[in-house]
């Protein structure tokens, strides 16, 4: 997210002038409209280099147009509802099991020191790996289907949740608890008003991260060992050289990816909207 | 889409407790060996497992000393490597320099930051076989994957420090009239620095990941190749003793761009980065 407000900060460069004024000048309505122009201008530039003076194999890389007749394929064979359907079915239980699982290991961490010191080198030891190194273990001990997806999306959305949990309890200020203390808060007081507020925004951030690798999960674990959902999709689309279906596969993934990012995003601005400013 | 790096929260241990690492060290390795000791017993004594599923800690052990004395693990070590390595360079240089120039040019921000937000959020490892499609089986496809998956967060995060160069520093160079390359050099690049090597960090992840799944999608050598192959085969201790020979190779890289990042930018204060980017 604060990429995404770095793209419209001032920056440090003082005294810009022509273009970069304008810009800057502009509303909020005018810079959605000069990215729709550039986004349009992107699409036809495409189109024309692939689709129209064929300077780039389209086998490789279809034309904007190409992408959209191969989405319209898909639909219209049902293959992409099918497989988008255990898709996402192996994404939402995946990632529920990781919630589950990781906000009260995370919560654990962070309210006791011991387990902090246990469990913590551990999970950053699995964390650190990329989880596609589990993913052979795991199509060979949950078998060929949905079961290696399951498994390779909890165990990508797992740690981001918990960690972050446990560093949102324990970057909690000290002077707030004190505070708390001194005004005779109860344990479970503590809890709810002091550590549970300031481990929010962090929660957040880290089902954000999970999303993302979640999906990253959920297509790697498709392609390489399963024969339906959205990565088997693209891997025969593209072993057959349809590479026009691939793309519009992908295309899905991605607003898949975006949307569910969003979505954390929204139920934060719902259930806990005093993390818009705290995070900045 | 964040540098609050939950790396620097964790990593550093808490000042009042540096006096008690040790007493810390000895539970962890107790714990660990605890559960190598249920381990074992689980599979070799009580058999509730069968071996072949999930072999013994000894078993996986033994296969680990066997593999590391085989020349055709060290060949597939050196593959991977190799290809990491190559496009992990590539990727830094060509992130940190557009990650600059999009970061200093407020045109460049406008127009081509969103793009890169927008690559930089799609699972790119869906693009995989279409890059084994076009650049076939050998080491191009896997070090053009490594860079695409690595090159996203090192040029937005390099993008994000360039945006949050503190601007009296910048004023303060142009009145001793350094300008030009010469401010980006002194003034924009190490101040920028800490956050590139944030999104180095990130990055050499993603870029194990993509040589990995290039190995597995299109296999003619390399770890990956060879984990697929011995658990394909069911050979789970192998497997087992590869998959930690992985965790190890990743760890290692991230300590090692940890050490350089205490090394090259002592200055940096991780919390900063957290509340004040």
């Amino acid at each position: 997210m604060s990429a995404m407000s770095a793209i419209f900060a001032s920056g440090p460069n003082i005294g810009r002038r022509g273009l970069a004024s304008w810009l800057a000048g502009l509303s909020a309505g005018g810079r959605a409209a000069v990215l729709a122009v550039e986004v349009l201008l992107l699409l036809v530039v495409w189109q024309l280099v692939v689709g129209v003076w064929g300077l780039v194999n389209p086998v490789f890389f279809p034309a904007p147009l190409d992408i959209a007749r191969g989405f319209g394929e898909l639909v219209a064979s049902g293959s992409l509802a099918a497989n988008a359907a255990i898709s996402l079915q192996a994404w939402l239980i995946g990632f529920a099991l990781a919630v589950v699982v990781g906000i009260p290991v995370g919560l654990l961490m962070g309210g006791s020191l011991p387990v902090d010191k246990v469990v913590g080198p551990i999970a950053w030891t699995i964390y650190a790996t990329p989880t596609i190194a589990y993913q052979p273990l795991s199509k060979a001990w949950f078998g060929f289907g949905i079961g290696p997806v399951i498994f390779l999306v909890t165990v990508s959305a797992l740690f981001p949740i918990l960690l972050n949990v446990a560093a949102g309890m324990r970057t909690t200020s000290p002077s707030l608890l004190r505070a708390g203390r001194v005004y005779g808060a109860s344990r479970f007081e503590l809890y709810r008003k002091v550590f549970l507020p300031s481990t929010v925004p962090f929660l957040f951030a880290g089902l954000r991260q999970a999303v993302v690798l979640a999906t990253i999960g959920m297509v790697v674990a498709e392609m390489t060992g399963s024969s339906s959902g959205m990565g088997a999709l693209i891997i025969k689309a593209a072993n057959t050289y349809q590479t026009d279906q691939a793309f519009a596969a992908i295309f899905v993934v991605v607003i898949w990816s975006v949307s569910m990012t969003q979505v954390v995003s929204l139920v934060e601005r719902w259930t806990a909207p005093w993390t818009r400013k705290a995070r900045r | 889409m964040t540098t609050i790096s939950i790396e620097a929260v964790n990593a550093p241990p808490l000042r009042r407790h540096r006096r008690l690492p040790d007493k810390w060290a000895w539970l962890l390795m107790a714990v660990v060996a605890g559960i190598l000791l249920v381990w074992e017993a689980a599979v070799s004594w009580l058999h509730l497992v069968p071996e072949s599923f999930l072999p013994p800690p000894t078993a996986v052990a033994a296969a680990f000393v066997e593999l590391l004395g085989r020349p055709d693990f060290w060949q597939a070590f050196v593959f991977s490597l190799q290809n990491l390595a190559i496009g992990l360079v590539l990727a830094v240089i060509v992130g940190v320099i557009v990650g600059l120039a999009v970061g200093w040019s407020p045109v460049l921000r406008f127009t081509v930051a969103p793009f890169l937000w927008l690559l930089y959020s799609t699972p790119k490892v869906a693009l995989a076989p279409l890059f084994i499609l076009v650049l076939g089986l050998g080491n191009e496809s896997k070090i053009a994957l490594v860079f695409l998956l690595a090159v996203f967060p090192i040029i937005l995060n390099t993008m994000e420090g360039a945006v949050t160069v503190n601007a009296s520093l910048v004023n303060a160079a142009r009145v001793y009239n350094v300008n030009g390359v010469a401010l980006g050099w002194k003034v924009i690049f190490p101040a920028t620095l800490p956050y590139s090597l944030a999104g180095i960090q990130r990055g050499v992840a993603l870029g194990f990941t993509g040589e990995v799944l290039g190995e597995f999608l299109g296999g003619a050598g390399g770890l990956g190749h060879l984990l697929e192959f011995a658990a394909y085969q069911f050979e789970m201790a192998e497997a087992i003793a590869m998959v930690f020979v992985m965790v190890i190779v990743a760890n290692l890289l991230l300590a090692l761009i940890s050490a350089l990042r205490k090394r090259l930018a002592p200055w940096y204060d991780d919390r900063q980065v957290m509340y004040g980017a």
